[in-house]
């Protein structure tokens, strides 16, 4: 297997980026997760790394979207990539705006005052969780993403083919774009900033990623299986339909306590309570699809897609919908129960999902037909069974604390404290746990189809 | 089902529900502000500064941020103005326990920020947090207990009645019982039940005048 047009290598910049940044991203969790037990361990405070931990998580997932943007459409379009020069110019000027950004939180960290308002705009972190990027940078973020939407785009136009993937995968980034602009303009009521805030971080992962993510899943189950087009991409359509008829109002579930009016109750309530059936469609749209497949060359690959679709529904389906409704939210919102949902929920998303396409198109780049798959799983068991406790035990801490702290009425810090350590302890090593997966997975990465494969029959060909 | 319906379902059925989502926004942006107090310069002053701190990566507030430390839209209907003056700009030196380091906050930008949580106190959030139903029982939730909760326990009506999730389940349950009787059924009532629900084994209150006025006082609080 190799790929049909040089242009596609460049999905390896961008993917060798994302893996650094996923295993930066879990390094620090693993200091955040320590703070919780002893919050002066370290020299950063909390507010900073867990800055760190989410923003590169965010900043990983959507630049292994590029990359796998950058290695989708020259294929569904059958031509190079239009510009590949601009598109390492974009590349290389995201590291740099990245790279600026975590050096002024870093700064931030060592000396609070530097974040100092100047002409009324912070210049280091802006004080708002996951778009804590100053505005200097959310401008250059949007000249990158412009220029990589422009990109594609004229690939497209070259041979003008238009099919349902890279229309959809397409049509995902564009709403992703537009669905940033609601985070760059500042309000004077709390209420009004929560508002738009929502808009960003709702509509993209309960909108515009989870499109991009069925689009993704469409073209996988195309590759490792060779599933017939028309059916894969007649599912895909009905799979983010769903997604956006449930996922738009479904933001109303962000609405029930902010300030803003009781209707969302009823709205929020009813649509997110629907959200887990597009994500449960995609469960079975690859079970039903991979079931009869024989002669699957890519089986790390296949591995990987079916996980990502089981997990994108237990994540952000299941630990979602246990606490949707306006009658438990009420009791559990602003709890661990979140940070639950929120660990699962990225992971079985987006978290497998960049890592299914790096499995189901790294082979190609690399121009190997098959590899040693040992690696790729024993970093999922690793990762999975670390998750899934790391999930359990802060579901847990989000239980005791919902119920001595919510209706029992104790102290936030008394729970936290006492009540709590255990989980913040076990949640610690389950995290060294995933970490070990991820380094697994780092090695893997680096070193695919660039050592002899142990199966005789399958010598590696030139790309 | 074509693929050219399944396409035109997904894009014309995102963008029906994207239209509905546009018409609530309009309507809730028109309604913002008769749920919230006015801005003053000082309350956006405090939310700078809120910014300038990342406060939220640590705090939550109106229950969305970092989980990591104390919700605080409320903090200020919880805790004196003073104490958490003295507490922003030291932490360490008011509370040798506290997790929070000292950052640095000026007496001024602490001023401020606590005029700003003073407006997010005050915001209309449909009931969030709710009282923690076992601290409201116990009276222990912050708050006196009034003088005819005081007398609730002292005749020992939980034993059969419910309030809000505490109490006995013998007699009825009384966490909306404001909104169902008035203060003439209550006051009678008490002095003898059987008059008002025929056959009811509740016995009679023996208390005088003034304390079944109390506790009705009580009773009607309860909405």
């Amino acid at each position: 297997m190799s790929i049909k047009y040089e242009s596609q290598k460049i999905a390896e910049y961008f993917y060798t980026f994302a893996v650094v940044l996923f295993l930066v991203q879990v390094v620090v969790g693993i200091i955040a997760a320590v703070q919780f037990i002893r919050p002066d361990f370290f020299m950063l405070n909390f507010n900073i790394i867990r800055s760190l931990h989410i923003n590169a998580l965010v900043v990983w997932l959507l630049v292994g979207f590029m990359g796998a943007t950058y290695y989708v459409v020259p294929e569904e379009s059958e031509t190079d990539l239009w510009g590949l020069p601009l598109a390492k110019l974009q590349f290389w000027a995201t590291v740099g705006t990245i790279t600026a950004v975590v050096l002024g939180y870093i700064w931030m960290g060592i000396n609070p005052q530097a974040n100092n308002p100047i002409m009324g705009i912070n210049p280091l972190n802006e004080g708002r969780e996951y778009i804590e990027a100053p505005r200097w940078a959310d401008i250059l973020i949007v000249i990158s993403v412009l220029t990589f939407l422009f990109i594609n785009f004229m690939t497209m136009l070259k041979t003008k083919k238009w099919t349902g993937i890279q229309g959809t995968l397409l049509g995902g980034l564009t709403f992703l774009a537009l669905m940033y602009l609601p985070g760059l303009f500042y309000t004077k009521s709390m209420v009004k900033d929560q508002f738009w805030w929502w808009w960003v971080v709702h509509l993209w992962v309960e909108g515009a990623w989870e499109i991009i993510a069925g689009a993704l899943l469409a073209f996988m189950l195309m590759k490792v299986v060779g599933a017939r087009r028309e059916v894969v991409e007649k599912w895909m359509y009905i799979e983010v339909g769903f997604v956006m008829f449930t996922g738009i109002l479904g933001t109303g579930h962000h609405y029930y306590w902010i300030g803003t009016p009781g209707y969302w109750l009823w709205v929020g309530g009813i649509f997110s309570s629907l959200e887990p059936l597009p994500l449960l469609f995609m469960v079975w749209d690859a079970f039903r699809t991979t079931r009869g497949a024989r002669n699957v060359t890519n089986k790390a690959g296949l591995f990987y897609t079916v996980a990502h679709a089981i997990f994108n529904f237990v994540g952000a389906g299941l630990w979602g919908i246990i606490h949707t409704l306006p009658q438990v939210n009420k009791w559990t919102h602003g709890t661990q129960i979140t940070t639950a949902h929120g660990h699962l929920a990225f992971y079985g998303a987006y978290v497998l999902l960049v890592i299914s396409m790096i499995y189901i198109t790294l082979p190609a780049i690399r121009g190997v037909k098959e590899f040693n798959t040992s690696r790729a799983y024993q970093s999922f068991w690793w990762m999975t069974i670390s998750m899934i406790f790391i999930v359990l035990t802060i579901t847990g801490a989000g239980m005791v604390q919902t119920y001595m702290e919510r209706l029992m009425g104790l102290d936030y810090v008394a729970v936290k404290a006492t009540y709590n350590l255990w989980f913040w302890i076990l949640r610690a090593i389950f995290g060294v746990g995933f970490l070990y997966g991820v380094w697994i997975f780092v090695v893997d990465f680096f070193k695919l189809g660039r050592e002899p494969v142990p199966v005789v029959s399958a010598a590696p060909e030139k790309a | 089902m074509s693929n050219k319906a399944a396409r035109n379902l997904f894009l014309f059925g995102s963008l029906f529900f994207f239209v509905i989502f546009l018409g609530l926004t309009y309507d809730t942006l028109g309604k913002l502000d008769q749920r919230a107090p006015a801005i003053t310069e000082e309350v956006n002053a405090g939310k700078m500064v809120w910014h300038k701190y990342d406060c939220i990566g640590c705090h939550t507030i109106f229950g969305n941020g970092s989980y990591f430390a104390p919700e605080l839209a409320k903090i200020t209907e919880k805790k004196p103005k003073d104490y958490l003056k003295k507490f922003l700009m030291n932490p360490k030196a008011v509370n040798a326990n506290a997790s929070m380091p000292k950052f640095g906050i000026t007496s001024e930008e602490a001023d401020k920020l606590l005029a700003f949580l003073d407006w997010t106190a005050k915001v209309d959030t449909n009931g969030w947090p709710p009282k923690p139903i076992l601290a409201v029982a116990a009276g222990v939730g912050g708050q006196e207990l009034t003088a005819g909760q005081k007398l609730y326990q002292a005749h020992g009506c939980s034993g059969c009645h419910m309030i809000n999730g505490i109490g006995g389940t013998t007699g009825p349950d009384l966490s909306h019982v404001g909104s169902k009787r008035d203060r003439d059924w209550l006051v009678g009532h008490f002095k003898d039940p059987d008059d008002y629900v025929k056959g009811s084994a509740m016995p009679k209150v023996e208390a005088a005048q003034a304390d079944l006025e109390q506790l009705t006082d009580y009773m009607l609080t309860l909405k």
